[in-house]
């Protein structure tokens, strides 16, 4: 079926179509698949709304409108726009539920409800949550914001300071506000959280600054914390029991996530959980990743450092581990593993396997099997040469020894650098192609260690580095990766860095912006651009679609450069911040445009 | 030109004439723990004269050993953590430009050390001896963007690189101005 039929409507039943919409929650019909890669894109929340940062559980990114195709894409054309003012980055998407659009500004994290249904969608209700000034200053990497969740008429969010806070969607007042810990000791909250029905998952940032990561379930109600798993630590704290069964010999074993450290570093060792979560229901476990390990100089670490760098899968009700997976052990350059998890559907080997895709920041692509841990495909999406290869027996990539740093020493060209071959910035998946698009790097460090001393509330970081491009002299590229096969189909390079999120419609394109400003819409099989559009900063953030109370298809995204893209700021030409977030539509039409004095 | 050092000249011994703000070198001693509390962050209000201790000079300021010692401890103290091992800015800010948000001046720079600041910056007044924190900020001094001891009024008023100056204002107008002492409410 067509998701998005466009409705016409004459001015005043904006409100009833609104009522419609949000009643019309047909699941998802089947996509044409020409693929044997699928997705289980529940909740199926109504085609036209973007309820959840990554609009499903699997982390898609994918929406099944359609009115916006590779044939009109051309007619794109900014609708309306929204500024919020801050100067820091903006890399989360709005959520559209109703005739309401969600957003969120970075700090200090103003939360705006926008009215759809009226002209220029003006803001209905404005929540200041004044978070401490302290936190900007502990934030590692900008004080950013990366996504924020709807959940049974509230709106949820992290506060840069430390704080979960819950917002009535009706009236914009605080329901709850939840301290997660103490901002004064480093320890800050800048990803979004994610909600299966009655819990809110959150974790922390402060992998810079040596606290020890976790993710915590609150209540969505009130704000409770239910539980909370920390990703370094004797078992019991780790939330490892006699379900816990990693997939390799070397990550099996009692508590781990103390006996791989130097006595007692485990208790500043990072791990902080500040990516994205997923969730499968039929498994019903959650996935996510933690950061790298503190400090970030290996000599100072000796051992895997478990559980930093990897994948959780968890049981979302008591938080018990059922598998883990160290991507980079005894990281040595900062590779997280917080990166997105795409939970699909593959043919693999003849056989049908549940997988999860992380494009990890040490440039390798993993697909691996959700229920397991085990490790199906691993192979190089972006230039690296960290690794010599990977071994498919244990799972590991081959470290070489002349790319492991060392104390006060200038070790050159190490590829990727900290910021990996990918950050944060998500990727999409389509039904359609059985592909994943993505913005990655294409960067090099040189890179000089120095010795930490860890002195609460300052980085626990101790890595000098300069960047600059890897060959070829561009610095970004958005690729179309076979996450079955471990290819790259095709791919666009870009001179600047590509750190948008991506999103695929069922229009058969996908979209995603560049740091120096450029937002683009993408023929999903061939690579070609088929529009693209200047905005007034980097983008950083991640598209999003959805369908007006006016029926119409829209296109949104925040330009507003910030994060770990002001790695580039010395480059000439890099843009000034912003802070707007623009909204296209065919020919730019919404809803009463052309009224001389809209009202 | 004379020091304008009233009610400071007992406790600062670094308190030196305008024209004579550069280091004398290691020999000089330490202004007094605390004395340069009485630096205010904003402008003064009203009528009020510049004080002093704002023009404190660095005894350590052109000693090569300090220097060295300072960035030892920008690194040691996890300074470069935020600030960049260059020192132009991270999750804190550029060092190295004219842009001081609290004064760039040493006795500026000091407090901001001393006293921390309040988007993140740690007080280091009780980690750190005085010794310490000026040679940091004889370090500082060597990146280019510190203001001069005797140039605070001139960092405040935005005064840095100037090639020149609007005439003053007439006579007339600055006999009109009134200048009524500050009185509480």
């Amino acid at each position: 079926m067509r998701a998005a039929s466009r409705l016409v409507l004459l001015p005043g039943s904006f409100g009833v179509a609104a009522l419609l919409l949000g009643l019309a929650t047909t699941p998802l019909a089947a996509a044409q698949n020409d693929s044997a890669a699928s997705a289980d894109f529940s909740p199926h929340d109504p085609p036209g709304e973007w309820r959840m940062q990554a609009r499903d559980f699997a982390a898609t990114r994918y929406s099944p409108l359609d009115q916006i195709t590779v044939d009109n894409v051309k007619r794109l054309r900014v609708a309306w726009t929204f500024s919020d003012g801050v100067a820091y980055g903006h890399e989360g998407a709005p959520l559209v539920v109703g005739s309401m659009m969600y957003v969120v500004a970075p700090f200090p994290d103003v939360a705006y409800a926008l009215d759809l249904s009226k002209p220029g969608s003006p803001i209905k209700w404005t929540f200041a949550p004044d978070p401490a000034p302290l936190a900007v200053g502990k934030a590692c990497c900008d004080a950013v914001i990366r996504g924020w969740a709807y959940a049974r008429g509230k709106l949820i969010y992290n506060l840069l300071d430390d704080h979960t806070v819950a917002v009535d969607v009706q009236s914009g007042k605080q329901v709850w506000r939840t301290k997660m810990g103490n901002v004064e000791n480093g320890e800050t909250m800048t990803m979004s959280p994610f909600v299966v029905g009655d819990k809110v998952f959150v974790g922390n940032s402060g992998g810079e600054l040596g606290k020890i990561g976790w993710l915590a379930a609150l209540d969505v109600e009130t704000g409770k914390e239910l539980w909370r798993a920390y990703s370094t630590g004797p078992d019991e704290l780790v939330k490892i029991g006699a379900d816990f069964k990693p997939y390799y010999a070397w990550m099996q074993g009692k508590d781990l996530g103390v006996t791989s450290w130097p006595a007692n570093m485990w208790k500043t060792g990072g791990g902080a959980v500040w990516g994205w979560i997923s969730f499968d229901p039929q498994l019903n476990l959650l996935y996510y990743g933690t950061s790298n390990p503190s400090p970030r100089v290996p000599v100072q670490r000796p051992g895997l450092n478990f559980w930093t760098s990897s994948v959780f899968a968890r049981d979302p009700n008591t938080g018990a581990a059922k598998w883990a997976y160290s991507f980079t052990p005894h990281d040595q350059w900062d590779y997280d593993g917080v990166n997105e998890n795409v939970l699909l559907d593959l043919r693999i080997g003849g056989r049908t396997r549940k997988v999860l895709v992380q494009f990890n920041r040490n440039a390798y692509a993993y697909t691996i099997d959700r229920e397991t841990g085990e490790v199906l495909v691993a192979a190089p999406f972006a230039n690296e040469n960290w690794s010599s290869g990977f071994d498919m027996k244990s799972g590991r990539a081959i470290v070489r020894p002349d790319k492991e740093p060392k104390p006060n020493v200038k070790l050159d060209d190490v590829c990727p650098p900290d910021i990996g071959g990918k950050d944060w910035q998500p990727s999409a998946f389509s039904p359609k192609t059985g592909l994943l698009y993505a913005g990655i790097f294409n960067i090099c460090m040189d890179v000089t260690d120095h010795r930490q001393s860890y002195i609460a509330g300052t980085p626990y970081d101790g890595m000098e580095i300069t960047r600059q491009a890897g060959p070829g002299d561009h610095w970004g590229e958005f690729i179309a990766w076979d996450p079955a096969t471990g290819t790259k189909v095709w791919s666009i390079k870009e001179k600047s860095m590509t750190m948008s999120g991506a999103l695929a419609t069922a229009g058969d394109l996908v979209f995603y912006g560049t740091v120096d400003g450029w937002f683009r819409a993408v023929n999903d099989r061939t690579g070609k651009v088929q529009w693209s559009q200047k905005l007034g900063s980097g983008i950083n953030a991640a598209p999003m679609t959805y369908l007006g109370p006016d029926g119409r298809q829209y296109v949104a995204i925040y330009a507003g450069v910030g994060g770990a893209a002001m790695v580039a700021k010395a480059m000439p030409g890099f843009p000034p911040r912003g802070s707007t977030l623009y909204v296209f539509s065919l020919d730019g039409d919404s809803v009463a445009s052309g009224l001389e004095m809209p009202q | 030109m004379a020091a304008i050092c009233v009610g400071f000249a007992t406790t600062l011994s670094a308190c030196k004439p305008h024209n004579d703000s550069t280091a004398q070198g290691a020999s000089r001693a330490l202004p007094a723990e605390g004395s340069l509390s009485a630096l205010p962050l904003g402008d003064l209000a009203g009528t009020a004269k510049l004080l002093a201790v704002n023009e404190v000079v660095n005894p350590l300021a052109d000693n090569a050993g300090a220097i060295e010692e300072g960035h030892r401890l920008f690194i040691a103290m996890n300074c470069a953590g935020c600030h960049g091992y260059d020192a132009k800015g991270n999750m804190g800010p550029n060092l190295t430009d004219a842009y001081w948000r609290y004064g760039g001046t040493p006795s500026a720079i000091y407090n901001s050390i001393y006293e921390g600041r309040p988007q993140g910056m740690p007080a280091w007044g009780r980690a750190l001896p005085a010794k310490d924190i000026w040679e940091i900020v004889a370090y500082l001094q060597t990146l280019g963007g510190a203001v001069a001891a005797n140039e605070y009024q001139a960092g405040m008023q935005g005064d840095h690189g100037i090639t020149s100056t609007a005439p003053q204002a007439p006579g007339l107008l600055n006999a009109a101005a009134p200048s009524p002492p500050l009185q509480p409410p």
